[in-house]
């Protein structure tokens, strides 16, 4: 920062954050890495398991809510077919939650 | 609300105020009375701290000038910064959160918390928004969301429903998350406070886990408080980008 520049120092440090915060937040724009809670631990194994019960809880109660509504066949094809759709979206869970501290890691 | 003593009577809710709307109760209970203290003290700590408004902070500054910038960072780092935005609704759930458990830790306080109906109003709430947030930013675009590119079609009759409930799945998943948390960690403490008085001389070994047990509690207080900060900041983040 010479001739060029503001000889102000106090310009020049304005100048020198803006350009700082520009680089920054394009650096910010790409998708931010997924910061979670560490892989040792008590918690991290708790929220792994809260996301599987999580997701059978909303199958089994999307199940419940067919086997109540709808009539004789569909009703219990929906509540086991909600089910195991509940524990397919629970694996899916637990994977994606596991996936982000692999990347964290790789 | 299991009363009488025991373990979980420290759940129990009591009226203070009582108070009705035709015939609705809205008693002024304890729970409310706590959630109060905290709205207080989250703002009197960062009006207070910012009061002086000196460069070089003092120690209260300081104090909030860490927590704006930990939970500015965790916004602008996951949702990036257009989401920031959504800064003062982040922020005060975090300390809404945060101080709530941390005053939860003081004897003879009251943990809303440890509550299912105000941890999973927060995780409606966050839900909620994040949702219509992604609606008014890609309209009907929105479902593209529940099948994965790169994915073949043939798969989309079985993906897409099973995308649909786990999306569905995230406020269950984050309201339990920090109400299971509370109420095991309370309730344990309660457990190894009561062997403490019932065995007499050897009270000091559940005395000696109670201690340890309040640390792993300071410990996972910041922590559910942050993990609930960061989930949301990636719900958000999902609506915003990823659709």
């Amino acid at each position: 920062m010479s001739e060029g520049g503001p000889s102000d120092p106090l310009a020049r440090l304005g100048e020198r954050l803006d350009k700082a915060r520009l680089g920054r937040d394009h650096g910010q724009n790409a998708a931010g890495s997924n910061a979670t809670a560490p892989p040792s631990g008590l918690g991290f194994g708790f929220r792994i398991g809260v996301e599987m019960v999580a997701a059978l809880c909303v199958g089994l109660a999307l199940g419940w809510v067919a086997y109540r509504f709808l009539p004789a066949p569909w009703g219990v094809i929906g509540l086991i077919g909600f089910f195991f759709l509940g524990a397919g979206a629970g694996t899916l869970n637990v994977f994606r939650a596991a996936q982000g501290i692999g990347r964290q890691q790789g | 609300m299991a009363s009488g003593s025991g373990p979980l009577e420290q759940f129990t809710i009591e009226r203070l105020i009582p108070l009705h709307l035709g015939p609705i109760d809205i008693s002024y209970t304890n729970s409310a009375l706590f959630m109060t203290i905290v709205v207080v003290a989250s703002t009197a700590l960062l009006v207070l701290a910012t009061s002086r408004a000196a460069l070089v902070p003092g120690r209260l500054q300081s104090v909030a000038e860490l927590a704006y910038e930990f939970v500015a960072g965790m916004v602008r780092e996951n949702v990036g910064t257009e989401g920031m935005e959504f800064f003062p609704l982040i922020f005060s759930i975090f300390m809404f959160v945060l101080l709530g458990n941390l005053i939860g830790l003081v004897p003879y306080t009251f943990t809303f918390t440890g509550q299912i109906v105000v941890t999973f109003a927060l995780a409606i709430f966050v839900f909620l928004l994040v949702t219509v947030v992604a609606f008014i930013r890609h309209g009907i675009h929105f479902f593209t969301f529940f099948f994965p590119k790169g994915a073949p079609i043939v798969m989309a009759p079985i993906l897409v429903p099973i995308e649909i409930i786990s999306y569905l799945s995230r406020p269950v998943s984050l309201g339990i998350r920090l109400f299971a948390n509370m109420m095991a960690g309370h309730t344990m403490m309660a457990v190894f406070a009561g062997f403490t008085v019932t065995l007499g001389l050897f009270g000091f070994l559940p005395l000696a886990v109670n201690v340890a047990l309040y640390g792993l509690e300071f410990i996972v207080a910041a922590l559910q408080a942050y993990v609930f900060t960061i989930l949301s900041c990636l719900y958000l983040r999902d609506a915003i980008h990823l659709h």
